[in-house]
């Protein structure tokens, strides 16, 4: 029992971990917050749904095809919308507000377009289960975890040892001076937002199969993200990704020993002790308080 | 605008409300959008307070607005007690409860606080669902009853005067706030909270307060909320209920006196027209709210204030040519 809570966990975990990094890539490369991340998470896992499932395509090819619409739409949104309102002298808060704004379209227009009853992810294996020991695990969380892992370890690379990550942790550090070094720093920023959107359609397809798609979907999942990157230091990757993988173990095993109406009130509620008692994290990035 | 006009205009306006009911003869359709007009006034003024005056963003005054609610429906219909008796509980418990959460999150900025505000919106939520036996879970508070005066009992329709003695009240007590002490602190804090703080303003002490005031003010409106409806359910209280009322505020203006007035009525009468639209409803709202944010991010009364400023500039030029 005990193992396979703790699979489940770290599936759980992982997908937190993604969606508070997206968070993270955002506030460290453009100083803004978003609240869309859970609804990004939603559209991405109907783009799969609709790929995999309607059309029919491969898992990967579905798979690949739905990170590419969400890393442009990610681009294009930061575009469109948040440059917009900033040329027109809008502060942090016209920024979020209109993240929440744009959720909530989200959210409506997935409801009209792909109905809002809970449509089921068709399995992405043939085997029903596999057996690793004594216990029974679904292939599905295995993926999951590995899709995580996959992610986390390319976003490492890319923002360790590529020009373009260089320029972008450039950019976040201070971006007049890299833009006098030459770095396009609007560009860095409009990759920060679809990297972190293509991160959360990624998470959208990971947890389509284990938890049903739905237009609500993604509401109270985008605000636990925003937890463990919270938790874990925001701004901070490695941070978010702990952060995640903490609030995945309390979530289930909360579920799994207690009862799993209490799972989500005890999950803010540490959300909210950590904020209050240890807001900087236990990356200890010191950016929160003002 | 001057503190005379503003009298003059509100006075006006109460007058005509006043009377309201005598031209809408029995328009109960009209009545009901006053009424839940009038509560959201009292609810999306005291997050302006807050939001508007002081700065703090807060996306789960619904869980105030369910305090207040479910404070007053299970007094009087558990309890008994006087529904006047109800909504001074409601008020009471509501600002408490306010209070000990913001002493803890005052330290944190905005966006911060936006995110801590939405987790205590959606903790109150589970509290109601998942403690059935005070609060009914789904099921909800039936039967709140309706306060009387005396042998006088009121209905749907008389509640309204209900509802607009304490829109007067709120509205009144608001400007008296703002003018204060108590309100110049409000307003050096969200304008630069350091330099407030270099001044000798005890900024966590004011945003304790702010938050204080703020859910008194929407506790009520949830007390009013419950007798009027006579049940609620969770479903009142979701984060929607809270974005409902910053986009009240946004839309009307925040950190005005007309703003949040003319921004409930907007949005319950646009509420209450569509809500066979369902999800298309929601869209517009959200819409709405990247639209306001993009182009009037003053809201209504600043789209009024320039068209106002460009028609005196217009008469200006004519006189001066003339």
């Amino acid at each position: 029992m005990f193992l396979q809570l703790l699979i489940g966990s770290i599936m759980l975990g992982g997908i937190y971990g993604l969606l508070g990094l997206g968070y993270g890539i955002i506030y460290k490369t453009s100083g803004l917050m978003t609240f869309a991340q859970g609804e990004l998470l939603m559209m991405g896992a109907f783009l799969g749904f609709t790929f995999f499932k309607l059309l029919k395509l491969p898992f990967i090819v579905a798979l690949l095809a739905t990170i590419i619409i969400m890393f442009l739409f990610g681009f294009f949104f930061e575009k469109m919308i948040i440059r917009t309102i900033l040329g027109k002298g809008g502060s942090v808060i016209h920024v979020l507000l209109a993240t929440i704004g744009v959720s909530i379209v989200l959210q409506n227009l997935a409801a009209i377009v792909w109905t809002s009853e809970i449509q089921q992810f068709p399995p992405i294996f043939n085997v029903e289960y596999l057996e690793l020991g004594t216990i029974k695990v679904a292939p599905e969380s295995i993926s999951g975890i590995v899709v995580a892992v996959i992610c986390m370890v390319l976003l490492h690379l890319f923002m360790n040892f590529t020009r373009l990550g260089t320029a972008m942790r450039a950019a976040a550090q201070d971006s007049s001076a890299a833009n006098v070094c030459g770095i396009n720093v609007s560009f860095a920023k409009g990759l920060s937002w679809a990297i972190s959107s293509a991160l959360a359609g990624i998470c959208g397809i990971i947890i389509g199969p284990v938890y049903g798609i739905y237009m609500l979907m993604g509401a109270l999942i985008g605000t636990k993200g925003f937890a463990a990157a919270v938790i874990g230091g925001y701004g901070s990757m490695y941070g978010s990704i702990l952060g995640g993988m903490i609030i995945g173990v309390i979530e289930t095993m909360t579920a799994g020993y207690i009862s799993s109406s209490y799972k989500d009130f005890i999950v803010f509620f540490v959300f909210i002790v950590f904020l209050v008692v240890k807001p900087t994290g236990i990356f200890n990035e010191k950016i929160i308080e003002s | 605008m001057g503190h005379h006009k503003k009298t003059c205009v509100s006075v006006l306006f109460i007058v005509l409300l006043l009377f309201m009911p005598l031209f809408l003869g029995d328009n109960a359709y009209l009545m009901v959008i006053l009424s839940l007009s009038g509560i959201f006034i009292i609810a999306s003024t005291g997050l302006d307070l807050l939001f508007g005056y002081t700065g703090q963003m807060s996306l789960g005054h619904a869980a105030f607005y369910a305090v207040g609610a479910y404070t007053s429906a299970i007094l009087t219909t558990k309890f008994g007690l006087s529904v006047w008796i109800g909504i001074l509980m409601a008020g009471i418990t509501s600002t408490v409860c306010a209070a000990l959460i913001a002493i803890p999150i005052s330290k944190l900025v905005h966006m911060f606080l936006a995110l801590v505000t939405i987790a205590i919106g959606e903790l109150a939520y589970q509290a109601i669902v998942n403690l059935p036996d005070v609060t009914g879970s789904f099921q909800g508070v039936k039967k709140i009853p309706m306060p009387s005066l005396g042998a006088y009992v009121f209905d749907s329709f008389s509640y309204f005067y209900i509802v607009l003695v304490f829109v007067i009240l709120a509205l009144v007590a608001k400007q008296r706030i703002i003018d204060s002490r108590i309100g110049r602190a409000f307003i050096a804090i969200r304008d630069n909270t350091d330099a407030a703080n270099a001044m000798g303003i005890n900024v966590t002490y004011y945003k304790v307060v702010a938050f204080a005031i703020s859910a008194l003010f929407t506790g009520i409106a949830g007390a009013l909320y419950a007798h009027y409806m006579g049940f609620i359910s969770p479903e009142s209280f979701t984060g929607d209920q809270s974005i409902l009322f910053l986009t009240a505020v946004l839309c009307g203006g925040m950190g005005t006196f007309f703003g949040p007035i003319i921004g409930s009525l907007v949005i319950i009468t646009i509420n209450e027209t569509f809500q066979a639209l369902g999800s298309y409803q929601m869209l517009m709202y959200g819409v709405f709210i990247i639209v306001a944010v993009i182009y009037m991010p003053e809201g209504l009364i600043g789209v009024i204030k320039k068209m106002n400023s460009t028609l005196l500039q217009v008469v200006k030029n004519v006189v001066a040519k003339t």
